[in-house]
C-alpha cells in the first residue's frame, strides 16, 4: 500500500463538501481547499431548496460540521491553489494559505473582536446588501468558526486584538505555503452569477428595487439582512407585487451566454412560493420563455405553485424595467404571448434570475492543472456521455457546476461519482496499474 | 428638333377650370402644350404634386386658382400661394428652376386669361429650355416576392432563431401604444408561412427601424433589417399610403440620380467661409437645405447646422472640401426598399467622393453617417473612406485641446441619443464629451439613455401617424422631466419630428410639446463666438 492515499478537493461547496466526505468516510485522506474563510458555498447562501423546501443550511451545516470532524480530513479554507506538478498517483501540490490574522489554534469563535472593530463593509456572502466588520466570520454557520481580518479594509487600529481574550489576533501574520502529495484531484469550482448590469434595459444597480435571485434569497434568510422580513430595500415598505424575470443573460445568441442555468425556473418558484408564504397578500409573476422543470418532482412543485399557491406565471420576457423616482416603483412592459398583447405592470419589486456562468478564475485553474475548458468556461469532460467527470488529464476529475449546469441533487450525484473515480486511481495505484 | 414643353395644369373646379372651359367654348386658340387636371381647389394642389409631375417629366406645372376673396372655400387659394411660394424654392434647390411652376388667378369668366396664360407659359418654357430629368424616371419598382427571397433574408437577419419571447414588444416604442403591432407576431407570420400576409400588410411599414427590439433580443434577431428586406418585396401603394409628407423628400432624392441634375444648393454658405473642390476632409450636407424649406412653418433655422459645421472647421483650420451638386445618401430610400434607387444614387455620390480626393467624410446628419459609412460598403462591396460623424471629429479635438472656447454659455442640456448615430452605430459618448467640454454647460441625462434611448417617433418619413404622436409626446416629457433647459441632439430629423407636434390638428397645448431644442454642432458653434 501506498503512503499518500490521499486526494485534493479544490471548492468547498456542496460538491466539494460530498465527494470529500465519501472519500474520508472509506479510509482515504482529503485536502478540502477552499479561497473563502468557510466552505459551504453557494448553498450556505440560500434559504430552503427546492424541490423539497428543506431549510438549505439546516441540511448542508451537518455535512460541514462532518467534514470538521473527520479525521480523515483535512479543511484548507482562505487557501488556493498555486502549482500542480506530476501525474496519476503522484500529484505534488503548492497551496497558499493566505493569513487570517488570526491564530485558528487559539481563536474560540466567540465573536467579542467583532463587537469592536470600528469598520463596516458590504457583506459578500449577504450580496453587498448587509454589512460586516473587517474581522468576520461569512456567517453563523461558517466551518471552520474561526474569524478572518479582510487585510483590504482593516485600519491595524488593533482593538480587535486587545479585546481578544483568546488572544488569538496576530496582525504579523504571513501567508504560508504548505506542499502536499495526492493521488488525485478533483475540481468542484462551482458558479459566479452573470452581471446583470450587462442587460440595462432592467436596471439593475440603477433601481433599488430591481434584484438578482441571490440577493432575494439573501432577504427571504432568516440569517439575512432584514432577518427574514421581506421588505423593499429603497423604503422599507411590505411588498405587495413582485414579479421574476427568467433567463437574464442566457439562452442569448448576444450580450450573454448561449447555454440554459438549468436550476432558475425551479428556483424562482421556490421563492415564489416562499413570497406567498411570506406574504400571503403579496401577488407574485414569473415572466418566462420556457419552464425548464424535467426533475423528478419538479413539474408538480411548478403546478403546486401554481394552484395551491397562486403564482402567477407569464409567458412573456419583458422589453424594459422603467422606475418611478418618486415613489421606486417599478413598471414593466412586456408582451403577453399568449393573450397577444403588449402591457405595462406595476410591482414593487423586480427579481432578475441571471444565468449562472462559470468562474472566471476557472481559467487559472485549467493551466495550473493542465485542463480544457470549453468556450463558456467549463471544464471540459473527458467524454460527455461516458466519461462526464474524467477529463483530459489522468487523474483529475470533476464535478458540480463547474462541469455543467446542474441543481444539488445532481451536484451531489456527481461528487460521489468523482469521489469514486478518484479513489480507483488511488486503488489502482496500489497495484501500480493506472488507466 | 426641340420637343414641345409639356405643361401640366392643375386648375380648380370653380374658377381656372371653368375659365379654361369658357376659352375653349369661346374658341380662343392657345398652345395644345397643356394637359389639365381638375381640382377642387387650388389650395388642393400639394407640392408634391408639382415634384411628382416634374419628377414624370413635365416642363411646367401651372396652378389655376380663384383671385384673392373669391375663394370658393374662402381661403384655400392663399393656401396655394404659400404652398406655390414654398414648392418654387424647392425647385431652385433642385436646379429647376422657380420659373418652372406659374401661380395664376383666373376667373371663371376670363377665359382670355387663360389661353393668354398658357400661350406666355408655353413660349417661356420654350426658351428655357427641357426639364432635363424627364430622361431618367426613377420610381420605385416593386419586386415580386419569392419564398427563396423571404428565406435568404430569414436566414441573414437571424429570423429563425426567433424564441417568441416577446421582447420585442415589450420593448417596442409603438407596441405599448398600439398594441396590435407586435415585432414577434410579424416574425411568427413570416414563419409560419403567411409571408404574403405580412408583405402587404401595415406592420413592416409601422417599424421605426429603431434597433430597440434588435438591441435587446437574446436571439440576435436583427428584425429592423428583416423589415427592411420585406419592404423591398412589398406592393408600393401601401408604402405611399402611409408615407408621411407624401413623400415630397424622398420624390426630390429620386431626381438626384438623374445625370443631368445641377442643383443649386449652396446658398446658405456665409460670406467668408472657406471651403474647396479638393481636399482631404469632405463635408457631406445631406438634405438639410430641402428639408429647411419643406419645413419652413417650423422655423427651425435647420441651415444653422451647415453654417455652424462650415464654422467650426474652419475655425479648427480646417477647409473642407464640398460638393456643389451633392446627391442625397439614399437612406430614405434603403430604408423603404427602394435598393435599386439607393444603389445608382450611392454609385453616383461615390464618384462624386473620388472627384474631391477626400479620404475623408464628415457629416452632421447620422442618418447620412450610418449610410456611409456602413450601409455604402456593405451594397456596393468596397469602401474606401474614412466616415467620421461631427460629434467624433469634435470629440477627438476635445482630447487634443484643440477645441477652444470663447465665452461658454451657461445653461443645462439634455442630449438625447438618436437612433442611427447611438444603437445603429454605437456612438455614444463623443457627442457627450463634447457636450460636457462647453464652459458653462451641465449635461443632464434621460432615464433611458445610450442603448436604452427612445426613438423620436418616425423613421423616413414612414408610419406617422397618431401612434407615434404618443411615442413623440412621450419622449418630450421625458426630456422635459430631467428640468434641462435644452435638448440637444445631434440628428436634424429628431428635431423635425418633435417640432411636427406643433402643427397638429387639434392643436396639443404647446407646453406638452414644446422645448427648446439645439443641434450640438450649433450649440458648439454657439460657444465658439
Amino acid at each position: 500500500m501506498k503512503a499518500n492515499q490521499s486526494v485534493l478537493v479544490i471548492g468547498g461547496g456542496i460538491a466539494g463538501i460530498q465527494a470529500s466526505l465519501d472519500l474520508a468516510n472509506r479510509g482515504l485522506k482529503v485536502y478540502l481547499v477552499e479561497k473563502t474563510p468557510s466552505i459551504g458555498g453557494r448553498m450556505a447562501q440560500l434559504d430552503k431548496t427546492f424541490p423539497t423546501m428543506d431549510c438549505s443550511i439546516c441540511i448542508l451545516a451537518p455535512k460541514m460540521i462532518e467534514c470538521f470532524r473527520q479525521p480523515n480530513l483535512t479543511i484548507l479554507t482562505y487557501s488556493e491553489v498555486q502549482e500542480v506538478s506530476g501525474s496519476a498517483g503522484n500529484f505534488t501540490v503548492k497551496i497558499l494559505k493566505k493569513p487570517r490574522f488570526i491564530n485558528v489554534e487559539k481563536c474560540t469563535g466567540c465573536g467579542v473582536c467583532a463587537q469592536h472593530c470600528p469598520v463596516e463593509v458590504p457583506n459578500e456572502f449577504d450580496m453587498g446588501i448587509g454589512v460586516r466588520k473587517a474581522i468576520y466570520v461569512p456567517f453563523p454557520q461558517a466551518v471552520p468558526l474561526k474569524y478572518t481580518i479582510d487585510e483590504e479594509h482593516c485600519l491595524k487600529c488593533g482593538l480587535c486584538q486587545r479585546m481578544c481574550q483568546a488572544e488569538a489576533v496576530d496582525l504579523n501574520q504571513k501567508p504560508e505555503v504548505a506542499h502536499l502529495n495526492v493521488d488525485a484531484i478533483i475540481v468542484a469550482t462551482g458558479f459566479e452569477l452573470f452581471d446583470a448590469q450587462r442587460r440595462s434595459e432592467y436596471g439593475y444597480g440603477k433601481y433599488k428595487n430591481v434584484l438578482i435571485s441571490l440577493e432575494f434569497e439573501r432577504l427571504l434568510s432568516a440569517s439575512g439582512p432584514t432577518g427574514g422580513h421581506l421588505l423593499r430595500l429603497s423604503d422599507g415598505r411590505i411588498p405587495k407585487r413582485i414579479a421574476f424575470i427568467q433567463c437574464v443573460g442566457s439562452r442569448s445568441l448576444k450580450g450573454g451566454v448561449s447555454f440554459c442555468s438549468s436550476a432558475c425556473c425551479m428556483y424562482a418558484t421556490k421563492e415564489a412560493i416562499l413570497i406567498r408564504e411570506h406574504i400571503p397578500e403579496c401577488e407574485v409573476y414569473i415572466f418566462y420563455n420556457e419552464l425548464k422543470v424535467f426533475g423528478k418532482g419538479y413539474q408538480d412543485f411548478v403546478t403546486g405553485a401554481q394552484t395551491h399557491w397562486g403564482v402567477k406565471y407569464i409567458r412573456a420576457l419583458p422589453g424594459e424595467v422603467v422606475q418611478d423616482s418618486k415613489t421606486g416603483d417599478l413598471t414593466l412592459w412586456y408582451e403577453d404571448t399568449i393573450e397577444n398583447v403588449t402591457r405595462s405592470i406595476e410591482v414593487d419589486v423586480v427579481v432578475l434570475c441571471p444565468a449562472l456562468i462559470p468562474r472566471a478564475a476557472n481559467k487559472e485553474v485549467g493551466v495550473i492543472l493542465g485542463l480544457e475548458l470549453d468556450e463558456h468556461g467549463f471544464f471540459k469532460p473527458k467524454d460527455p456521455l461516458f466519461a462526464p467527470v474524467d477529463t483530459n488529464v489522468l487523474g483529475v476529475f470533476i464535478c458540480g457546476y463547474c462541469q455543467s449546469p446542474k441543481d444539488i441533487p445532481e451536484s451531489v450525484a456527481e461528487a460521489s461519482a468523482a469521489a469514486a473515480r478518484a479513489a480507483e486511481v488511488i486503488a489502482l495505484s496500489a497495484s501500480k496499474e493506472v488507466h | 428638333m426641340v420637343a414641345e414643353p409639356k405643361i401640366v395644369a392643375f386648375l380648380c373646379n370653380w374658377c381656372a377650370y371653368a375659365g379654361a372651359d369658357l376659352a375653349g367654348v369661346s374658341r380662343i386658340g392657345y398652345p395644345p402644350n397643356i394637359r389639365v387636371i381638375r381640382v377642387m381647389c387650388s389650395g388642393r394642389v400639394d407640392p408634391v404634386f408639382v415634384i411628382r409631375a416634374f419628377e414624370m417629366g413635365a416642363d411646367g406645372v401651372l396652378v389655376g386658382g380663384c383671385h384673392p376673396g373669391t375663394c370658393h372655400y374662402v381661403s384655400g387659394n392663399l393656401e396655394a400661394e404659400k404652398r406655390m411660394a414654398n414648392t418654387k424654392k424647392l425647385l431652385k434647390l433642385i436646379g429647376l428652376g422657380p420659373e418652372r411652376l406659374r401661380l395664376e388667378w383666373i376667373s371663371a369668366s376670363e377665359g382670355g386669361k387663360f389661353a393668354q396664360v398658357v400661350t406666355e407659359f408655353t413660349e417661356d418654357l420654350r426658351k428655357i429650355g427641357p426639364n432635363l430629368l424627364k430622361a431618367q424616371v426613377n420610381v420605385k419598382a416593386p419586386i415580386p416576392y419569392t419564398k427563396q427571397m423571404i428565406s435568404d433574408a430569414v436566414k441573414k437577419t437571424n429570423v429563425q432563431y426567433c424564441l417568441e419571447c416577446g421582447k420585442c414588444s415589450g420593448s417596442c416604442p409603438i407596441s405599448k401604444v398600439n398594441d396590435t403591432y407586435s415585432p414577434r407576431r410579424v416574425v411568427e407570420r413570416s414563419l409560419l408561412g403567411f409571408e404574403e400576409k405580412v408583405l402587404s400588410g401595415t406592420d413592416i411599414w409601422t417599424c421605426l427601424t429603431c434597433f430597440l427590439c434588435s438591441e435587446r433580443c437574446p436571439s440576435d434577431v436583427r428584425f429592423p433589417e428583416f423589415v427592411r428586406a420585406c419592404r423591398r418585396m412589398a406592393p408600393m401603394e401601401v408604402m405611399e399610403e402611409l408615407c408621411a409628407h407624401r413623400g415630397i423628400p424622398m420624390a426630390l432624392s429620386r431626381m438626384m440620380i438623374n445625370p443631368k441634375i445641377k442643383q443649386d444648393r449652396m446658398g446658405w454658405l456665409p460670406e467668408g467661409a472657406e471651403i474647396s473642390k479638393r481636399g482631404d476632409m469632405l463635408y457631406f450636407v445631406g438634405c438639410i437645405p430641402y428639408l429647411d424649406v419643406v419645413f419652413e412653418d417650423f422655423n427651425l433655422e435647420l441651415l444653422k447646422i451647415p453654417k455652424s459645421v462650415v464654422k467650426i472647421l474652419n475655425k479648427v483650420g480646417i477647409k473642407p472640401a464640398m460638393l456643389s451638386n451633392e446627391k442625397c445618401c439614399g437612406h430614405d430610400m434603403l430604408w423603404t426598399g427602394d435598393l435599386e434607387n439607393f444603389e445608382k444614387l450611392a454609385k453616383k455620390n461615390v464618384a462624386d467622393f473620388k472627384k474631391t480626393r477626400a479620404t475623408k467624410l464628415v457629416t452632421a446628419c447620422p442618418e447620412c453617417y450610418r449610410t456611409l459609412k456602413k450601409d455604402y460598403a456593405e451594397v456596393l462591396g468596397n469602401f474606401d473612406f474614412e466616415v467620421l460623424h461631427i460629434s467624433e471629429l469634435l470629440s477627438e479635438l476635445v482630447d487634443k485641446g484643440e477645441l477652444k472656447f470663447d465665452g461658454g454659455l451657461s445653461t443645462k442640456v439634455v442630449y438625447h441619443d438618436p437612433c442611427r448615430l447611438g444603437r445603429h452605430m454605437g456612438v455614444y459618448e463623443p457627442p457627450r464629451k463634447v457636450i460636457t467640454s462647453i464652459p458653462g454647460v451641465g449635461l443632464l441625462e434621460m432615464a433611458r439613455n445610450r442603448e436604452n434611448a427612445i426613438c423620436c417617433g418616425v423613421s423616413s418619413f414612414m408610419s406617422c401617424n397618431k401612434y407615434s404622436k404618443e411615442v413623440r409626446m412621450d419622449r418630450l416629457r421625458e426630456a422635459k422631466a430631467t428640468g434641462a433647459d435644452l435638448l440637444v441632439t445631434t440628428c436634424p430629423k429628431c428635431q423635425i419630428h418633435w417640432k411636427c407636434l406643433t402643427s397638429e390638428k387639434p392643436p396639443i397645448s404647446p407646453e406638452m410639446v414644446t422645448m427648446e431644442m439645439r443641434d450640438l454642432s450649433v450649440l458648439v458653434a454657439e460657444a465658439m463666438h
